[in-house]
């Protein structure tokens, strides 16, 4: 997994609880590399979960609520660091339609060996969204909250409902309602 | 000992601290800046390494295609000169032919002077038909040497004879001078020999007009046997040392003065460097303005049998005398004037011979109890020889079949494929000589049975006379009448005369008229 996600889900803890309980928290999870991690680096997506479940544990706050917060901040981020992939997407729709045909082609070129999730879309009316998540990690609850972000970033409300999809492993679909 | 530190300072101060953090994204942002730098670079390089691998792809059928258009026009051009040499040279020979016929009997001097131009004119027609064929052969790479047993002093009298013989000639005295240092024997291409020192002879004639023409012959010691030196010198206009330079070249020609007819093509002097060179020889000359030329071939040929060996084949031969005695020969010719000669050469000696006029009469006559030999033209209406050849074979299958020998007025070379084709070994040229015939039927059916090519033994350059008696004597008197009233005796003899039978390019007086026959 990306470094700049470990990165930045440990600035979003700085932010939320500090300094010296990330400090703290990274002690007590002793990872591998002591918590000290690049944005340009490689590391498993295991060190993310017990990170997640150490913070979670520390503050009492569930695991959950803490991925789909930090979905959140990783749109804030994107949309701070990587602004070229906003250009000409007028609403979330577009954008989220454009994750795996532009921003992950773009990513891999940067990237080669990073193993992305899937985004497949569907329009299933002018303002309901399929979106189908695939990837063999346990970050349903992180795209619910980049979802969530990316809605609020057009000021756009929704209705999301998500589902295991039918038939496939890993896969979990979206239904995403715009309201009027 | 104190293992711990003092915290104050393990500390780092926040500035430092937000400094380090700046200069590690920054590092970062560099890194992912040079990362997408490699990838684009990547990216480059696999696009040209793919247009590299697509160009190379084209280029390479391209290639095959040109390679294969060049392959398939070199086999149309040899087939075209195959043809030409055929198509060309028979209508010529015709016309030099009836020319003579018309001059045999022509009384008024007139008549026969303007018969005489005729002659010469046609004459050296031939002469360039010839160099451009010839040409056209070297160009297209089927220009083929052989190699045999060649007596020298004969070859040179006998062209210095033929030219001495011609018009423009007939008042020039042409000095043969052979060292004795040349070796009686030697081997190499008679008829590629002979063309290059008439060649040169025939270029003294034209650029000289009085003095003699010296023909010199040396020879010294060289690691493949000897190294032939033959020089021809005439006192004539000479050449400038600028044209001295593009002698040599292709269609080049330097301006002749003396003549403005048969200038010819600017070919001979080209191909005469090609045989030589082909052969491993070199060709030159020294020439001074006004004053005349000497032209020299120098040639390494590996020393013939000592000239006691040449009674070995005639004796061979003559153990072979008997074997065509009342032979059943079955010819099939279409040419009437072949037919009355091939048949008078049979019953020379002294075989049976049955005629059948095209390949589909031969077909119907032929049956292998009746004959010991067949004689099979080439080119015949209705069907010719190969493909009843071909149907005989298939007829009568398995059967033990009495050679079968073809005769062709095409370039050897480009019947030889087909004729193996339907089991044909041996390949007789017409116009045929009558010993050259001879020994070509007695090898045939002493090798009866197996399929070695006969390996005719054919005496170089015998001096036109001395077949003479011998020929026509074998000819029935009635034969001979017949022949003599359709021919002059003199043309019959040269018919007779013992010349080579690959020799599309001679070009001498000859041989050019011998083609009315074919």
């Amino acid at each position: 997994m990306k470094g700049t996600i470990f990165v930045e889900l440990l600035n979003m803890a700085e932010d939320a609880f500090g300094e010296d309980v990330v400090d703290m928290v990274l002690d007590k999870v002793n990872l591998e590399n002591d918590g000290a991690f690049t944005s340009v680096g490689n590391y498993p997506c295991s060190d993310l979960v017990r990170i997640v479940t150490a913070f979670s544990e520390h503050s009492g706050i569930s695991a959950e609520a803490l991925q789909r917060k930090f979905g959140h901040w990783m749109m804030d981020h994107f949309s701070e660091n990587y602004g070229e992939f906003f250009v000409g997407k007028e609403n979330s729709f577009s954008l989220l339609e454009a994750i795996d045909g532009e921003i992950h082609v773009d990513v891999k070129k940067l990237y080669p060996d990073a193993e992305l999730p899937v985004f497949e879309t569907e329009r299933l009316a002018d303002k309901q969204l399929k979106l189908t998540y695939s990837s063999p990690r346990p970050l349903v609850e992180f795209c619910h909250g980049m979802v969530e972000a990316c809605l609020d970033r057009y000021d756009e409300q929704a209705q999301i409902e998500r589902d295991p999809a039918t038939g496939r492993s890993n896969a979990t679909e979206f239904d995403i309602r715009l309201k009027t | 000992m104190n293992d711990t530190p003092n915290i104050a300072d393990d500390r780092v101060s926040r500035r430092r601290y937000l400094r380090e953090r700046a200069a590690r994204h920054e590092a970062e942002q560099l890194l992912e800046g040079k990362s997408r730098e490699l990838f684009l670079a990547n990216q480059q390089l696999s696009d040209y390494s793919a247009h590299l691998e697509e160009a190379v792809a084209k280029r390479t059928v391209e290639l095959e295609q040109a390679l294969a258009q060049a392959e398939a026009a070199g086999k149309a051009k040899s087939r075209f000169i195959a043809t030409m040499s055929h198509e060309i040279r028979t209508p010529l020979g015709g016309i030099l032919g009836m020319i003579d016929l018309l001059s045999m009997d022509e009384t008024d001097p007139a008549k026969q002077e303007l018969l005489k131009y005729a002659a010469t004119a046609g004459m050296g027609l031939s002469r360039i038909v010839n160099d451009v064929l010839d040409f056209s052969k070297m160009e297209a790479g089927v220009f083929i040497f052989e190699e045999g047993h060649v007596d020298i002093r004969a070859l040179i009298e006998s062209v210095r004879t033929l030219s001495s013989a011609s018009e423009i000639s007939a008042n020039r005295e042409i000095k043969v001078d052979i060292d004795d240092s040349v070796p009686q024997i030697l081997l190499g291409d008679a008829t590629r020999l002979r063309q290059v020192i008439s060649n040169l002879i025939n270029n003294a004639v034209r650029f000289s007009t009085e003095g003699a023409i010296l023909i010199r012959a040396t020879s010294a010691p060289h690691e493949k046997g000897a190294l032939l030196r033959v020089e021809v010198e005439d006192f004539g206009i000479g050449i400038s040392e600028g044209g001295i330079k593009n002698l040599f070249k292709d269609f080049s020609q330097i301006a002749n003065p003396l003549t403005a007819a048969a200038k010819g093509t600017g070919l001979g002097l080209a191909i005469c460097k090609r045989i030589l060179e082909g052969c491993g020889g070199k060709v030159g000359v020294e020439s001074q303005l006004g004053k005349g030329s000497t032209f020299w071939f120098e040639l390494p040929v590996e020393i013939g049998a000592e000239p006691e060996s040449n009674t070995v084949p005639s004796m061979a031969q003559e153990g072979l005398a008997n074997i065509l005695e009342t032979k059943r020969v079955l010819i099939a010719e279409d040419n009437i004037v072949n037919q009355k000669l091939l048949l008078s050469y049979a019953k020379s000696m002294n075989m049976v011979p049955q005629l059948a006029k095209n390949g589909r009469i031969a077909l119907e006559m032929f049956d292998p109890g009746s004959f010991d030999l067949v004689l099979m033209d080439v080119a015949m209406p209705e069907m010719d020889g190969l493909e009843a050849t071909r149907r005989i074979r298939m007829k009568w299958g398995d059967v033990s079949m009495p050679p079968i020998l073809a005769l062709t007025a095409h370039v050897m070379e480009a019947v030889e494929e087909e004729a193996a084709l339907v089991g044909i070994t041996t390949i007789l040229s017409k116009p045929i000589p009558f010993e050259e015939l001879k020994a070509a039927l007695q090898h045939a059916l002493a090798d009866a049975g197996s399929n070695v090519i006969a390996d005719i033994a054919v005496p170089e350059a015998v001096s036109p006379s001395a077949n003479r008696a011998d020929v026509l004597s074998k000819m029935t008197p009635a034969t001979l009448t017949e022949l003599l009233s359709i021919v002059s005796e003199e043309m019959l003899l040269i018919l007779c005369k013992n010349t080579s039978p690959t020799h599309p390019s001679e070009c001498n007086r000859s041989s050019v008229r011998l083609q009315i026959m074919t």
